[in-house]
């Protein structure tokens, strides 16, 4: 990967993004338009309705062509307008946008609060090289930083520059350039056509690697060396979809209704042709969406690929829109292991996380493993928790997955919350390690909840007169938005008191020794050797050697 | 009757002025329901519909009775480390909130709690969850407390 054309340095001025952004984003309208067409007319089309067509009936053709170009024409005005108005820089500590065309805002993601920085390439982008970089900080909805488009390895490089200066490493210490990087300063809008044409023709001598995301490109600071823990293979993915309910229901609900027939004599066919009928729209819906779970499962977790690096987490993911996560260390607030019943042969289980700047909204962004055999599962906590803080973290996290009642040293519910929740009561528990508190439920589809104690957000107790009648409480954990919600339900109402203490008093310990925002900046790592953490067994290649 | 005694610092009761900032909008609310109730009564005519305004009118004051409950119920604690709420009867709470985790704190009033000087002070961390807010502060002791609030989260302010 040495240098042949110009290479990319991150704007400390002012500066557009990709010219071709406008031509790469604007579909969304235009699909938007089209999806409501379709969903306002094809009623009429189905039911052969001929008035479905009157609309257009009305207007030649050529009136048509000519309304739909003027609307494509005044789109793509729209587009490059925003474009126009549309300029961000990066200075040492925050990453800046200003937009709109009305109302200018300007937003700044600040480094310290730094939370995830994802690469993200739609279909349409990834084809042409072009991906946007998202900066997630934490701070609420509508906090983070998206800019797009860039050409890919300027991505990357903006990427790399971002985590590097967020790392504690000050751009004094010079984010090391190739030879022959210095000459060309002119940022995303400079490079020319040509050498786009050249690059691409380059990164299409190799179509797989485009079309699964695993490009490789040229960037002035160079990635953090990264080391693969995990990759889900296609086969397990797809399997585990079928496993799930809604393939279940889709298996299950004809053959109910063939055995309905057969044996009740139940006209189970002509009622559902009726229903139909009556509602072929609404039944339109519902398998919509039932394939779009099948899609999200599928299109989220196509090759899932797990690393290490210096700079946290790396995730890469997705089939037609590929997301390239990176969670820098200490960044994950939570974690969930969840097994529904059908996976429980194989011993699958799903794993979220927490991160404060993803928030609840995009649930596909928060997988840290789509499907994991229970290796995998223990790895993939490895890797959020090191250090478990137990002298035999695989034992207790088997406790964790797959115990009850009290042993490994849990605290379970007592047998009078049998009465509040007949089928759970004995697989609920918890335990506090040295570093994190494991909470487990769940009889047949289970979980385990993983909340490392300096993330620890706020701590409740709550008891309604149920649970006050028979001297149960809970308590909940609060950790960011996100799919996980960490609450340990029904315990005996001393025990949970005495939980809220200890936990109130291991969070505080836990805040006083977390590694520090920069992560870089931690003892030993010491900012001139921004390779990587020496402990790392990764063959650390010395990034941060120049080559001039 | 053993709920969550906090040993590190004594609860703080919350001003029985809050009781009167819930009544008066609750009175309102019932006082309209009951004269809509006799109103339709006496246009009607049916003497027995006269029942509905009783019953309105014991619900309001089954309403009182909750709210008086809950206010005295309300409390919170400034601990070592960490800020603690407690709320409910019937539906209790005791909620811990580090002073490092604490992101912002909002002092509100509405007109009827200024006239009452009386304040909410809410505590934000970057949970959702976290559910802190003191009702019927006195006023001039919500601003001490929001700003001794400030110093310790900055003192002790740790990232995410």
């Amino acid at each position: 990967m040495t240098s042949d054309g110009p290479v990319y340095r991150a704007p400390r001025e002012w500066t557009r993004l990709h010219a071709v952004s406008p031509l790469l984003g604007g579909w969304a309208v235009l699909g938007i338009v089209l999806a409501y067409v379709i969903h306002q007319r094809l009623p009429d089309w189905v039911a052969g309705d001929e008035g479905g067509w009157d609309f257009f009936d009305q207007f030649p053709l050529l009136g048509l062509i000519i309304a739909a170009a003027l609307g494509f024409a005044a789109t793509l005005a729209i587009s490059v307008w925003q474009w126009r108005r549309t300029e961000f820089r990066i200075g040492d500590d925050a990453v800046y946008l200003r937009h709109g065309i009305v109302t200018q805002q300007q937003r700044q993601a600040r480094l310290d609060r730094l939370q995830a920085v994802d690469v993200v390439q739609p279909l349409l982008a990834r084809l042409f090289g072009f991906a946007a970089l998202s900066v997630q900080v934490a701070g609420g909805e509508g906090s983070s930083v998206e800019l797009k488009f860039l050409r890919l390895g300027d991505a990357e490089a903006l990427r790399n520059e971002i985590l590097y200066l967020a790392a504690g490493l000050r751009s004094g210490e010079a984010p090391p350039a190739p030879a022959g990087g210095e000459d060309d300063a002119g940022g995303a809008g400079a490079s020319s056509l040509r050498d786009l044409a050249a690059d691409r023709a380059r990164a299409f001598e190799r179509p797989e690697d485009v079309l699964t995301g695993r490009e490789r490109v040229r960037t002035a600071v160079a990635a953090a060396e990264e080391r693969e823990v995990y990759r889900v293979p296609f086969g397990r993915l797809v399997l585990s979809t079928l496993f799930s309910g809604p393939a279940v229901f889709v298996v299950l609900a004809p053959l109910t209704g063939i055995l309905a027939t057969v044996f009740l004599k139940i006209d189970v066919l002509g009622g559902v042709l009726a229903a139909i009928g009556t509602s072929l729209f609404a039944i339109i819906g519902a398998l919509g969406a039932l394939l779009g779970f099948f899609w999200t499962r599928i299109n989220g977790g196509f090759g899932f690929t797990a690393a290490l690096s210096a700079d946290g987490l790396r995730l890469r993911h997705g089939l037609m829109e590929t997301r390239r996560q990176t969670v820098p260390p200490g960044r994950v607030q939570a974690i969930r292991l969840h097994q529904p019943l059908l996976w429980r042969g194989q011993d699958w289980w799903r794993i979220t996380l927490n991160v404060a700047g993803y928030g609840a909204t995009d649930e596909a962004v928060s997988v840290l493993h789509p499907v994991a055999t229970r290796e995998e599962a223990l790895t993939a906590v490895w890797l959020v928790l090191p250090d478990l803080g137990e002298p035999d973290p695989y034992g207790t996290l088997g406790y964790a997955l797959h115990g009850t009642g009290a042993e490994g040293g849990f605290l379970a519910s007592p047998e009078r919350a049998r009465r509040l929740d007949p089928f759970q009561w004995r697989f609920r528990g918890v335990r506090a390690t040295e570093r994190a508190l494991l909470i487990r439920r769940g009889r047949w589809s289970r979980e385990l909840m993983i909340v490392p104690h300096e993330r620890t957000q706020s701590l409740g107790l709550t008891q309604g007169p149920l649970r006050r009648s028979l001297r149960l409480a809970n308590v909940e954990v609060h950790s960011t938005a996100g799919p996980v919600t960490p609450v340990a339900a029904h315990l005996d109402l001393d025990d949970a008191i005495a939980l809220l203490d200890a936990q109130a008093a291991r969070a505080g310990e836990g805040r006083r020794r977390q590694t520090p925002e920069q992560w870089m900046t931690a003892v030993g790592l010491a900012p001139a050797a921004p390779a990587g953490p020496s402990a790392s067994s990764a063959p650390s290649a010395p990034e941060g050697d120049p080559h001039g | 009757m053993s709920w969550y005694e906090n040993a590190a610092a004594p609860w703080v009761p919350v001003s029985r002025r809050l009781i009167t900032a819930r009544l008066v909008p609750a009175g309102i609310v019932f006082g309209l329901l009951v004269l809509a109730s006799l109103v339709v009564a006496l246009a009607v005519g049916e003497p027995w519909l006269l029942l509905l305004s009783v019953a309105v009118l014991a619900i309001g004051a089954w309403v009182a009775w909750v709210i008086v409950r809950q206010v005295t119920a309300h409390a919170w604690a400034e601990g070592e480390d960490d800020l603690l709420v407690r709320k409910g009867r019937m539906f209790r709470s005791v909620t811990v909130v580090p002073y490092g985790r604490m992101q912002f704190v909002d002092v509100k009033a509405g007109p009827l709690d200024r006239a009452l000087g009386i304040a909410t002070v809410q505590l934000h961390t970057a949970s959702p969850g976290t559910d802190a807010s003191i009702a019927g502060v006195p006023a001039e002791e919500a601003a001490r407390l929001r700003d001794r609030l400030t110093t310790r989260g900055e003192a002790r302010l740790a990232g995410l």
